[in-house]
């Protein structure tokens, strides 16, 4: 699929007939709708996490940097997993609405590969600042 | 190959939502819940901007309340047995707020004047 047409598809009412398919049982919309809310608590706490690390941490020794360099990425993780949750349940509510498999999720694969990430940015900072 | 269970439905299984108006009615409740909780976590984050930036931070407290409202709203849509059905507006609000929220954080979080130690005290 082009790229053009990934877009699409993940758009709502770009790729697909919105009024295709047909109204799937509300509880499955409601637990896709939930799925969301909670992704998006998610965002919002990895917001306040950054924001807290820079604003109110001590500075690193000698890693004048260092919280900027462990806050800024979760603030910037909060605002892309809004948006990638925002493409899943439109795909989700798509394939519910067409009766086709769900498809598989990525966030948990982001959410996974950036918690690391910082994790192992947090050990070097630390080492750093600890040889003094 | 064995057969799904009975109890097992699937999208657009009309049998199955007859006999679950129920519990779609529960959803409904545990999805109102779900509204609300956002709705604190961006209070949650409105609360800790406030120590940093006054301003930014009434500006996401006046989200709260357009959240917590949004998850109350009649839903556009009932096409099936007068059920609601979720509106992708409201979704997309949601995204939108969190993007402009992320950002403001960002701002204050690399421009805006640290308190460092504040942790510590």
């Amino acid at each position: 699929m082009s790229r053009s047409g990934r877009f699409a598809a993940w758009w709502p009412g770009g790729g697909a007939d919105p009024g295709e398919g047909h109204e799937p049982d509300p509880r499955f919309t409601f637990a896709n709708e939930r799925t969301f809310l909670a992704w998006s608590r998610t965002a919002l706490a990895l917001v306040i996490a950054g924001l807290g690390i820079v604003q109110l941490l001590p500075p690193f020794p000698r890693v004048p940097i260092g919280r900027h360099l462990l806050g800024v990425p979760l603030i910037v993780l909060g605002a892309v997993l809004a948006i990638v949750a925002y493409g899943e349940w439109v795909r989700n509510q798509r394939a519910l609405r067409r009766g086709d498999p769900l498809p598989r999720s990525v966030m948990p694969w982001i959410l996974a590969a950036t918690i690391a990430g910082v994790a192992v940015i947090s050990a070097i900072v630390l080492l750093i600042s600890a040889l003094r | 190959m064995t057969d799904p269970e009975p109890s097992d439905p699937k999208p657009g299984d009309t049998a199955a939502s007859e006999t679950e108006e129920g519990d779609a009615g529960l959803a409904l409740e545990r999805t109102s819940l779900s509204w609300t909780r956002t709705a604190l976590s961006f209070a949650a984050l409105g609360g800790v901007m406030l120590r940093e930036n006054v301003i930014t931070g009434l500006i996401i407290l006046a989200v709260v309340p357009l959240i917590w409202r949004l998850g109350r709203l009649p839903r556009s849509g009932s096409t099936l047995g007068g059920l609601p059905t979720v509106g992708a507006r409201r979704i997309r609000m949601i995204t939108v707020s969190i993007v402009g929220v992320s950002l403001l954080s960002l701002l204050v979080a690399v421009l805006g004047p640290s308190v460092p130690g504040a942790l510590h005290r």
